[in-house]
């Protein structure tokens, strides 16, 4: 069963396209990356698949509810990690749970669960103003976790944090995938996303221009070549398509002179400027 | 509507006002002012707050009717001519010498003249509570809308004034205190909160979660409730020996404090960020407050423009059941506070709307 499916989605803000026409869907389970760059819509979707926002027109099934006409059934469903750090800065990392606890008609001894499920036992009765932009972003996964959510939406959950923070963010998303969570994921990285996600969407002003795997999509749109670094230094192309490309290959390996060699297809992020026609960036 | 819900919202924000100190400041200023006019001007005798003279060979309504007042005192003057010095010998506030066949004359519409002694060694604010239940007592008594000509007269031009009587003064501070309370929780307190959510991103949280619009924003009026309630409590308690009428004081802050949130919603739906709401608020707390000021001989077209502000309406009819009136005598008051919560809640509902 699918865990969302959504059918010819639209959202019109003053006239103007947010989202047009977009039709998907994301197995249970399934960790699905939704990229694109600022403004292509990625927020505005999430607000519609989460029942904050109504959509102008389409259809969209999340965790089997209707996302116009099941909000209230819905909302238990599903955890929504925001792309902006929404917490509740004057008060404890603890407080901030507990009221979230209250809000979902929890057990409150759900917040020591979900504390030391993203590390913050320790800093659990400090403000929230006096925690760092890691430990913001642990406490929201927390927040959106406390009320053990089929589906869960991260709206870009890494921007902004160190290396290593942003491994344990990931290492989070994999666990929570493990355990049968299906993840909708926006990201600005590409290679989080090619890390992370089984199927990735494209989408660039509000359409839709690509849905795979990360490996079709760079296949389908990689070179068919491979670049080789020589022991002396020197390095080459060698089109896959030549028709004594393997001969070649052949040759330089027995012989020796072989330091790398490296299949030449394209990043995912090749991919998107290729679909999109722009950078994520822009 | 999920009780639950709510009452997260409003645990959660009943907390977290009393730790921004904006909010905090606006909450605890009504009892900061109450707390310190009490230590700075005890008051020695809380009941029968104000003693007049009157003179008053012809036993006027009028003067029938001040003697039923229950923030009055009345002294009889031996004589018309005796009035003057009989208040300044009492310490009385004023003096009140009624012509003979007042209610005859009153009846042919024939503006009969009252002399009105005015004692100016009393405090400004104790002047001011004559006045204004004069005027009271004689428009309840005389269902007329000018029905005598009032002429003032000083008893002692270069008294200069006293402090430490305090009874006429707290009279006058409480409605004041009072509504400066609802106005904290209206301009301020119910705005910022709603802002606040808007401007932190929160309300995002709150809308992805199992809490629905109506559900939020009752969480937020009920905050404004339960703060107004502790602090009007507290005003109330501290100033006991002032309350004529529990009831319908009581009811009075009530409504007020329903129409104050409406006020509140209204500006939190329409209002953006913080900055706003601090701008915005001065004004619109100055504006509700206006009317509860103590009458220091406004101009009249002053005094006329009050009475288009609602808590005009509200202020008097708490300055009513603060002296033991009740509905017969507050109910015009607080119809019209009823008919502009009214308004008031459908214009924030329709913000609310519009906004969402």
């Amino acid at each position: 069963m699918n865990a969302i499916e959504v059918e010819k989605l639209s959202r019109t803000f003053n006239g103007l396209k947010a989202v047009d026409n977009i039709s998907f869907s994301v197995e249970a389970g399934e960790i699905f990356g939704f990229l694109g760059h600022n403004g292509a819509g990625k927020t505005t979707t999430i607000r519609m698949l989460s029942g904050q926002l109504l959509p102008t027109s389409g259809r969209a099934h999340v965790a089997g509810c209707d996302v116009i006409t099941e909000q209230r059934r819905l909302k238990p469903l599903i955890g929504v990690v925001s792309e902006h750090q929404n917490l509740y800065e004057r008060m404890s990392g603890r407080e901030n749970l507990e009221f979230a606890v209250r809000l979902y008609g929890q057990d409150v001894r759900r917040v020591n669960e979900t504390l030391k499920q993203v590390d913050l036992v320790d800093r659990a009765k400090d403000n929230v103003r006096t925690y760092s932009n890691g430990m913001k972003q642990r406490l929201l996964i927390a927040r959106a976790l406390l009320h053990r959510p089929q589906i869960i939406f991260l709206d870009e959950p890494t921007r902004g944090l160190d290396p290593v923070v942003g491994r344990e963010i990931r290492r989070l998303i994999l666990d929570l995938s493990q355990q049968g969570v299906t993840i909708f994921l926006t990201t600005h990285y590409m290679e989080e996303a090619d890390h992370l996600c089984g199927r990735v969407a494209f989408l660039s002003d509000g359409r839709m221009v690509a849905l795979d795997t990360p490996k079709n999509l760079k296949v389908a749109h990689g070179h068919n070549s491979v670049n080789v670094t020589l022991e002396n230094g020197e390095s080459l192309t060698i089109d896959l398509n030549d028709h004594d490309a393997g001969k070649q290959l052949e040759q330089l390996v027995s012989a020796g002179q072989v330091r790398t060699l490296h299949t030449a297809e394209a990043t995912l992020e090749e991919v998107f400027i290729r679909m999109a026609g722009r950078e994520l960036s822009q | 509507m999920n009780p639950g819900v709510v009452a997260a919202i409003t645990r959660k924000d009943v907390v977290d006002a009393v730790r921004n100190r904006y909010l905090l400041t606006a909450l605890i200023t009504p009892l900061f002012l109450a707390v310190l006019f009490r230590v700075l001007l005890p008051g020695p005798n809380p009941r029968n707050l104000l003693t007049i003279v009157v003179h008053d060979s012809a036993n006027s309504t009028v003067v029938a009717a001040l003697r039923q007042a229950p923030e009055m005192s009345v002294v009889d003057a031996p004589s018309a001519d005796a009035t003057a010095s009989e208040v300044q010998k009492r310490k009385a506030v004023g003096g009140l010498v009624v012509p003979a066949n007042f209610d005859a004359d009153v009846i042919a519409r024939k503006q009969p003249q009252l002399t009105v002694y005015i004692n100016n060694g009393k405090t400004v604010f104790e002047q001011a509570a004559f006045r204004r239940l004069l005027d009271q007592h004689v428009k309840a008594a005389v269902k007329q809308p000018e029905p005598v000509r009032l002429v003032w007269i000083d008893v002692d031009k270069s008294a200069t004034e006293q402090s430490g009587v305090a009874g006429g003064l707290a009279q006058m501070l409480l409605p004041l205190l009072l509504i400066m309370t609802l106005g904290m929780i209206g301009a301020m307190v119910v705005p910022l909160l709603l802002v606040e959510e808007k401007e932190k991103r929160t309300l995002d949280f709150l809308l992805a979660s199992p809490a629905s619009l109506k559900e939020i924003v009752t969480g937020k009026a009920l905050t404004g409730v339960v703060y107004t309630v502790l602090i009007a409590g507290v005003l109330l308690f501290v100033n006991r020996q002032f309350v004529g009428n529990w009831l319908w004081t009581s009811l009075t802050i009530l409504l007020g404090l329903v129409f104050v949130v409406a006020i509140g919603l209204f500006l939190g739906s329409i209002l953006n960020n913080t900055m706003q709401v601090n701008t915005w608020s001065s004004s619109v707390l100055l504006a509700l407050l206006a009317p509860s000021f103590p009458s220091l001989g406004l101009p009249a077209v002053l005094d006329t423009a009050m009475r288009f502000v609602p808590t005009y309406y509200l202020s008097e009819a708490l300055k009513l059941s603060l002296s033991g009136h009740g509905f017969s005598r507050i109910w015009g008051h607080l119809t019209v506070v009823l008919v502009c919560t009214a308004i008031a809640f459908a214009a924030s509902a329709w913000a609310l709307h519009r906004r969402h």
